[in-house]
């Protein structure tokens, strides 16, 4: 086939690549967080509780001929890799811009040198700049506008205050919506301490204004490697305070604990994870004997899968390309390669739009699902030459390959929304004679000898976290997600969660759902008595066995 | 009260036949299965999605096989013989044999995936020492199931899940084929339990494998042939209550076999529902009422699987569409799916159509008929005929006239109607047919479970009630997709290897949604 070219491009091509991203880093830290959360934190499992992950690329070379094993048997684990990205860990991206016009203090000092207090005498937290704290306090109030299921959370809950008691550190993106989720937290009754997953993306006057309210935070735009892990131990180490919950996004803070502190693992009540990674670190340790506390799977909660894949790429997919090339969809010519949850969302978005779209596939019951959906389902090779644009969602590598590329007629856009930088051979075009143009941000024009141009987008990372934004909305669901999972585990009696790795039970998956309903004004219906009895249901659900397929 | 509750789940999406069928079954097996019904929901879980289409193909297909001949001589009574001179069966006439391989080979022409099946298995027989025993409807579309697998090697002896639903001429045809088949319209419900019996009793035949459809056949067996019903090397059961009573069987440890639930695999599931009844509800609507969906207001209740069929299908013709869930987590889809989520009672003054699919019971009350506007049509795509609630209907100040089949005005006294299509009763089965392509995914499903059961080393499948496994209801897909000229990419071995799959699937893990 003609995959065979670009088969022979083994990883050490990978990884330089992976080094080349995170250089021009510093010039577009945006560029950065989408590729240290869903390229590296995602695929590479440097870090797989055995070595402490790194956030310098020249180590990864290092790493690489050992991850490279685990990464490929990742998905088979995990299962559902092509469609598991934790939006929210790339919120930064979109949100980041507000942070930035508070970044005109050049404090070059670093934080860690600074002797802070924020209004009320406290010092236990170590931010940019405690003073900011006011704009983000702004930055919170906004966002609570849009997660009003938070809210409402903490109207419901505040007088249990069901989590009086915990003790919870966090390790997440630092941004205006973790702040309501970790104020809401503390509004029911929780001690937080917090500290940020990714070394680029913390709102500095949001992490302020978490100070100022008395959340020990610990986190900073920019940290060094150093920095992270500095502030990763000063959450966990306190005088006379031990966490006794984990909230985690990437797994780094578990890792840190499990290895550092071990005695407080053992104590711990419960981890709830995040991402496809942190998930994937819980597997492989449960399945090692080694996890010793239950943990909370929030990643797969069907709510969450669909707002992350299905609902967002249906609306990012057209709001990706409409930035970046101003395409009009009619009567275009598209293929969607992949047709899994991401595939049907952009699939459903260009079809309203008018668009012809074909799909490809590797799965028997996802093809059958697009025949019957009215899409021609192809392999890329036949259609090649006539699309006007790519979309690959399959979670593979060498997609779209450089043989097909060639292929391509002059104009074709060609973009990824699926996994990571994979799936569109890029590698294959860095060749002397053909020549690359940035017309914009996040466009480059490929053109050929004889004229042709290909239009690729975001350098074949992902179209919507790099050309797109992540609404409020789907972080709302992520969020409380999260806190309900906390409650549980943290409520849980004696016995129902053992060491293990869980799902979250499918009434909270649905509870999660009933908040967020009030933001469509929509009733729902409440089973008579006489018609629960009938069901052989609980009114008040859960409504669904654990194995229905929404 | 009880029978009332008891009858549903039996019933579930059947046909009126059905029901009169079980009516009768009823009175002797109630006592020790009323039980085992009532607690039917929670366990089953997936009821108000899951009907057996199939089950019902009786209802569309019916038609067909009333052939005249009057004969009014009970079957058992009559010596018939095959042109082969044997007479190891019961049909109606052998003599209409030619008629019922007309009608099979036409079905063949719509279940092109068993056919495929054929070829592709033939070569190795894999049902080669499997001896099936089978219940289900006896129609042209079983019978090319019937025949594939005894081109895969099987023996089969076969006898009908329903009295009213078979196809004389049809078990004609598969008698005078060489299947032992006992079978024909109308049976008596004595006969149902004898034909039942020499299905299963022959001398010196011992089944090792069930097809079962309801759940009687296995029961019969479970009941009368204990040491028989251990040895079998499975059991595969297609509708909601049989597989019910298998997990009962299994709870109560009684269940000495492995079975496998075709019903729930994801392909049956999502044909049986979302696309069988997207495309029924238009038809269904079009054929009783002539109505135009443009603009008009449609209520929708529930949006599960089939709920979600009929509103992407009204939506497609301009329909205004609102749901009513109980679920959050479905309501919250029908918003993201740009659907109003209300309740009934809010929107029921201005509805021009309402669509039940709940699974659930009197979902439509005498108080909302009494609010619904002239010329509100009101029918149930959901579960049996208890969604809508009937019996206030049945009041002398309302007047019933029915002016079309299926189709009844309901008068009110000061002139308001209300148009009740099929007296509640599923609209999909009653005015719309199932197209064999849709049998055709439940057939080549349960084809392959029996080879999944038999052909299994020892030791994969113990005495429980299994899911089909992934791979083979990928397979069951990928038979189909000729029909539709697909192509299916296929990875190349470094692809297939980054993702850790094999390349021929499965593809996705168990949970997979």
């Amino acid at each position: 086939m003609s995959d065979t070219a670009a088969e022979a491009k083994p990883e050490v091509k990978q990884a330089s690549k992976e080094v080349k991203e995170s250089e021009n880093v510093a010039e577009k830290y945006s560029a950065m967080t989408v590729s240290k959360n869903s390229e590296i934190n995602m695929g590479e499992l440097s870090s797989v509780f055995s070595a402490v992950p790194t956030h310098k690329p020249v180590k990864k070379q290092i790493q690489f001929v050992e991850e490279k094993q685990e990464f490929s048997r990742f998905p088979t684990k995990t299962g559902r890799r092509s469609l598991s990205r934790s939006i929210s860990q790339s919120s930064t991206d979109s949100y980041s811009s507000a942070a930035s016009y508070t970044d005109s203090s050049d404090d070059e000092t670093s934080p860690r040198d600074k002797a802070q207090v924020n209004s009320k005498g406290s010092s236990d937290f170590c931010v940019k700049n405690i003073k900011q704290a006011e704009f983000g306090r702004r930055e919170i109030e906004i966002a609570e506008q849009d997660m009003s299921a938070l809210i409402s959370l903490r109207k419901r809950a505040q007088s249990e205050k069901p989590l009086a008691g915990a003790k919870i550190v966090g390790c997440t993106h630092i941004t205006a919506q973790t702040a309501v989720l970790i104020e809401t937290l503390v509004a029911l009754g929780a001690q937080c301490r917090w500290t940020a997953c990714n070394i680029y993306s913390t709102q500095n006057e949001v992490a302020a204004a978490l100070a100022e309210n008395g959340v020990a935070v610990f986190a900073w735009k920019g940290e060094s490697e150093d920095d992270f892990w500095w502030c990763i131990d000063r959450c966990v180490n306190s005088e006379g305070w031990q966490p006794n919950m984990i909230l985690d996004d990437g797994g780094d803070l578990t890792h840190w604990v499990y290895k550092k502190y071990p005695n407080v693992f053992k104590k711990i009540r419960g981890i709830v994870e995040e991402s496809v990674t942190g998930v994937h670190r819980l597997y492989q340790l449960s399945k090692a004997g080694k996890l010793c506390v239950p943990a909370m799977n929030v990643n797969d909660s069907v709510t969450k899968q669909k707002f992350d894949n299905l609902y967002c790429c249906r609306e990012s997919i057209l709001d990706g390309l409409k930035r970046t090339t101003d395409i009009m969809f009619g009567g275009k010519q598209v293929v969607v390669c992949g047709y899994g949850e991401v595939g049907k969302g952009c699939s459903a978005a260009l079809k309203a739009l008018g668009a012809v779209v074909y799909v490809t596939e590797i799965d028997p019951i996802c093809a059958l699902q697009a025949c019957m959906d009215g899409f021609r389902v192809v392999k890329l090779n036949e259609v090649i030459r006539l699309v006007d644009v790519i979309i690959t969602c399959t979670g593979n590598k060498n997609v779209v390959t450089r043989d097909q590329l060639d292929r391509m007629k002059n104009g074709c856009i060609v973009c990824n929304m699926g996994h990571s930088n994979t799936e569109i051979d890029v590698a294959s075009l860095r060749t002397p004679e053909l020549t690359w143009e940035r017309v914009r941000s996040q466009v480059d024009h490929v053109i050929w000898p004889d004229g042709k141009r290909v239009i690729l987008l975001a350098e074949g990372r992902l179209l919507n976290l790099s050309c797109s934004t992540v609404p409020t909305f789907v972080l709302s669901i992520t969020a409380t997600t999260q806190a309900l999972a906390l409650i549980e585990l943290y409520n849980a009696p004696e016995g129902r969660y053992k060491q293990d790795v869980y799902l979250l039970p499918k009434k909270m998956d649905e509870y999660v759902a009933s908040l967020h309903l009030a933001t469509f004004d929509a009733h729902l219906t409440e089973l008579s008595d006489e018609q629960a009895k009938y069901l052989g249901l609980n009114k008040n659900g859960p409504f669904k066995p654990n194995y229905y397929r929404y | 009260m009880t029978n009332d509750f008891c009858l549903p789940f039996k019933s579930q999406t059947l046909s009126f036949a059905d029901v009169l069928c079980f009516l009768i079954l009823q009175q002797i097996q109630l006592n020790d299965q009323q039980e085992e019904f009532n607690k039917l929901p929670t366990k089953a879980g997936s009821r108000p999605l899951s009907h057996s289409v199939s089950q019902s193909s009786a209802d569309s297909f019916s038609s067909v096989g009333s052939v005249s001949s009057e004969d009014e001589s009970a079957p058992q009574d009559k010596p018939q013989k095959t042109s082969d001179g044997l007479s190891d069966f019961c049909v109606k006439n052998i003599k209409q044999a030619a008629f019922g391989r007309k009608e099979i080979d036409i079905a063949q022409q719509g279940m092109p995936a068993l056919m495929i099946l054929r070829k592709r298995a033939g070569g190795e027989k894999p049902l080669a020492g499997a001896k099936v025993v089978g219940c289900t409807h006896i129609t042209a579309q079983t019978a090319v199931l019937i025949e594939t697998l005894a081109a895969l090697g099987a023996q089969c002896r076969w006898a009908a899940c329903n009295i009213f639903s078979t196809q004389n001429t049809v078990a004609a045809a598969l008698a005078e084929g060489g299947i032992s088949v006992f079978a024909w319209r109308g049976e008596s419900e004595d006969d149902f339990w004898w034909c039942i019996d020499r299905c299963v009793g022959a001398d010196s035949w011992e089944p090792n494998l069930i097809l079962d459809d309801g759940g009687d056949l296995t029961h019969w067996i479970y009941k009368k042939y204990p040491s028989l019903f251990k040895k079998l090397k499975g059991i595969v059961e297609e509708s909601v209550t049989g597989i019910y009573r298998l997990y009962q069987l299994s709870k109560a440890g009684k269940l000495c076999v492995p079975a496998m639930n075709v019903n729930d695999s994801v392909t049956k599931q999502k044909f049986d529902n979302l696309y069988s009844c997207k495309e029924s509800v238009l038809d269904g609507l079009k054929r009783t009422t002539n109505i135009m969906f443009g603009g008009k207001q449609v209520v929708v209740c529930g949006y599960g699987e089939v709920g979600k069929g009929c509103c992407a299908a009204l939506k497609g013709l301009g329909a205004i569409i609102y749901v009513t869930e109980v679920d959050p987590i479905c309501a919250l889809q029908a918003c993201m799916d740009g659907l109003r989520v209300i309740t009934l009672s809010e929107v029921i003054k201005h509805a021009d159509m309402v669509i039940t699919c709940t699974g659930n019971k009197n979902v439509v009350t005498r108080e909302h008929f009494d609010r619904m506007r002239s010329g509100c049509v009101v029918c149930n795509m959901g579960h049996s005929n208890t969604e809508i609630d009937l019996a206030c209907l049945r009041t002398t100040e309302l007047k019933w006239q029915r002016v079309r089949t299926h189709v009844d005005h309901i008068v009110w006294p000061d002139g308001k109607r209300v148009i009740l299509l099929a007296e509640g009763r599923l609209l999909n089965l009653s005015c719309s047919t199932v197209p064999s392509f849709v049998l055709s995914v439940t057939a080549s499903t349960q084809a392959l479970a029996l080879i999944e059961l038999y052909n299994a080393p020892a030791g994969r499948y113990k005495q429980d009630v299994y899911l089909l496994p992934k791979k083979m209801d990928e397979y069951v897909a990928s038979l189909h997709l000729p029909m539709f000229d697909a192509h299916l990419t296929e990875l190349t071995d470094e692809q297939a290897q980054y993702l850790g799959l094999s390349k021929h699937g499965p593809f996705k893990p168990n949970y997979y949604r």
